[in-house]
């Protein structure tokens, strides 16, 4: 209390009328803070609490605690929702395709960082655009383009015998390896970004004293580079994670088929399946929400430092 | 770099490709060739099937963009989409400096405990966060019975103070409770509400209250009910979008600009509160210009996330009522799926990548305009 007393002072000046306006500001400062973070944790508070009413309480009250706790409404939702299916399918997405993006931006960062051509200016470039570029925007002519590729290989299939309709065959439409494909791509351009802004910061005295000692590329960059770029691929991951795990908008056009949704679009066909089951209805959001709510409690230390070098994007 | 090392410039340019390959391939795949198969088909007659040796079809110019220009849902959508932006870059910018400064002057104390609770909503997946957002704004949602729980409170302390004065409600207390009752039901009480309060409402017209309590719980069913129309009526359903917008991503420009006002010297701080500059002075004229680089960037990822939103809208109205909350990238899915028709919707993905980039680009002459650095 001292200490802030002596802040203000310092600040404000010791006359009478100065402490009472820090006073009058700090207070103002802390309900407009309090205000806001209260803003930001009520509605899923509330969401958590109603996701244990039975459908009759919620419309009777849709304030208070629940009269009577209705737990069954888990259970339900789990079932009616897929939620089996949706959420090893989000896993799967999530680890492989941030696993992806590691690797491929990594190899990719260093040959941008250290190795040259004439071709790195404008293909580096182009990834650094890919930042900006948005990609719901494309999500139309990349549903074209899958299912165009899909067919040709079909129609070509078809043609030597192996597929009796061109139209059965997919290679990215409605298949796992596309998903995965398309996730790696668009989390490839920020990832790529950070990672070769961070290698171009390694010496590259360390990599022509490993090439004159007649250590290979792939050597060097397994060997000097790779366990270097630990902490950048640290934050990277935990950037591209949430992103992967919450996207929607590219899934929604590659996938059709109830085996290969994942979490988003599942709780969005349970919601408008059944819009007036509304226990089950939160407690499928709040099951929606939970590993994202744990992941952030877990890294919340890292995704700040993300956030704070400018690598999400809202 | 690649004439560091003398005569391995053919083998340095040869790994160079090696290890850029895989990222080059899929950056084609997912971003460089859709835009080119989108700007070929917006200028063309497709009309879906099969592309190559199927069904026959040619470019026919920017017959589509004409099209477009004159369809009216075409500027609804680009409407919302400025609206989002604007929210965006006038709402959460602001907003994440003004905070990210209390923090970082510790006008409020335990900092990272603020940011960690307001950046919790990016985190949530948007579909999630729209359906229950959905259910808030909703005509019998959570907001409409937080309003009528005020209104029923107001009403209860109507009756309460004219019990005060004793059991039997006087025509002074009676017109005080009418004042805070729903005015349709007033409305059903006759053309003399008092009298018909008495009539109607009071039990056998006796004025005297012998069971408050259950007085109350019977009365509390006439307070005001106040529904609202935000995602029903037509000139109002943005406004729950840009509000979540607000919600949702301002929390991560607070971390940005605290985290970049944290490098600042505080030496430079420390002498201008010495020579008596106000907080005031300090934002303004120390923080402010010491950020400008960080916030031009800000703006720019503000601006490509709010030309990137789908799902938000797609998850809270899918884009109605009527198509008015559609913004770009839903009039071109549902042109893509509904319509069935791609050079239309393939015209669309270009205006909006071509928009994006104007607005990258003003933004970039306005840093430039403003002296800011990097």
């Amino acid at each position: 209390m001292s200490t802030t007393t002596l802040d203000a002072e310092r600040r404000f000046g010791t006359t009478a009328l100065g402490r009472t306006a820090a006073f009058v500001g700090k207070a103002l400062a802390y309900a407009v803070m309090g205000f806001f973070a209260l803003m930001a944790v009520y509605p899923i508070l509330w969401l958590c609490m109603n996701s244990f009413k039975s459908n009759a309480d919620y419309q009777l009250d849709k304030i208070g605690l629940p009269k009577e706790w209705f737990p069954l409404n888990y259970k339900g939702a789990w079932e009616i929702g897929d939620f089996s299916i949706l959420l090893p399918n989000s896993i799967f997405y999530t680890v492989v395709a941030t696993l992806g993006v590691l690797l491929i931006a990594t190899l990719a960062s260093f040959a941008f960082a250290k190795l040259g051509s004439k071709a790195k200016g404008p293909i580096y470039g182009s990834f650094v655009i890919g930042i900006m570029l948005s990609l719901s925007s494309l999500m139309i002519p990349l549903f074209l383009q899958i299912s165009q590729i899909d067919l040709s290989i079909g129609t070509l299939l078809a043609s030597i015998g192996l597929v009796q309709d061109p139209r059965s065959f997919h290679l990215f439409y409605n298949t796992r390896f596309g998903v995965i494909l398309v996730y790696i791509g668009s989390g490839l351009p920020m990832a790529v970004y950070m990672t070769t802004e961070y290698i171009k910061g390694i010496p590259t005295a360390l990599v022509e004293a490993a090439r004159i000692d007649g250590a290979s590329y792939l050597r060097i960059f397994s060997r000097i580079i790779l366990p270097m770029c630990v902490p950048i691929l640290t934050t990277v991951a935990i950037i591209t994670l949430p992103g992967i795990w919450n996207e929607f908008a590219l899934i929604n056009i590659i996938v059709g088929k109830l085996d290969l949704q994942s979490l988003p679009l599942g709780i969005l066909r349970f919601s408008g399946s059944r819009s007036t089951d509304y226990g089950k209805q939160f407690a499928a959001l709040v099951i929606g929400l939970t590993p994202m709510l744990l992941f952030y409690i877990a890294f919340r230390k890292q995704i700040t430092k993300g956030v704070a070098g400018g690598a999400v994007k809202g | 770099m690649a004439s560091a090392l003398s005569g391995t410039r053919k083998e340095d340019t040869r790994a160079f490709w090696a290890f850029s390959l895989p990222a080059f391939v899929l950056y084609l795949f997912v971003f460089a060739f859709p835009i080119v198969l989108s700007a070929i088909i917006s200028l063309s007659n497709y009309k879906g099937g099969q592309m190559f040796g199927g069904e026959a079809w040619k470019i026919t110019g920017f017959k589509q963009f004409g099209i477009l220009f004159a369809d009216p849902a075409f500027w609804q959508a680009l409407k919302n989409n400025i609206y989002i932006v604007l929210v965006s870059v006038l709402g959460q910018l602001p907003l994440g400096f003004v905070f990210a400064y209390l923090i970082y002057r510790k006008v409020v104390k335990l900092g990272a405990f603020w940011e960690g609770i307001l950046y919790m909503p990016a985190i949530i997946s948007v579909i999630v966060l729209g359906i229950m957002w959905k259910f808030i704004f909703a005509s019998n949602g959570l907001l409409a019975d937080l309003f009528t729980m005020g209104n029923t409170r107001h009403l209860i302390a109507a009756i309460d103070a004219a019990l005060k004065a004793g059991p039997a409600l006087s025509d002074e207390g009676i017109r005080h409770i009418l004042a805070a009752m729903d005015p349709s039901i007033v409305g059903l009480l006759g053309s003399d509400p008092v009298a018909g309060f008495k009539e109607q409402l009071l039990p056998g017209g006796n004025p005297v209250i012998a069971d408050a309590t259950a007085f109350i719980n019977d009365m509390k069913n006439y307070a005001p009910k106040w529904t609202p129309e935000f995602m029903t009526k037509q000139d109002t359903a943005m406004i729950p979008i840009m509000f979540v917008t607000l919600w949702c991503w301002t929390g991560m420009y607070i971390i940005l600009f605290h985290a970049n006002m944290e490098k600042i010297d505080r030496e430079i701080i420390e002498a201008a509160r010495i020579d008596g500059a106000t907080e005031m002075q300090i934002a303004g004229h120390i923080v402010l210009p010491a950020l400008s680089g960080i916030i031009i960037n800000a703006a720019i990822l503000c601006i490509a996330g709010s030309m990137n939103q789908f799902s938000l809208i797609w998850a809270m109205t899918g884009g109605g009522p009527m198509n008015v909350t559609e913004v770009l990238s839903i009039y071109m899915y549902r042109t893509a799926t509904i319509g069935v028709n791609y050079p239309l919707s393939n015209a669309i993905a270009m205006v909006i990548i071509v928009f994006s980039f104007v607005l990258i680009g003003l933004t970039k002459l306005a840093e430039r305009g403003l002296g800011g650095k990097e």
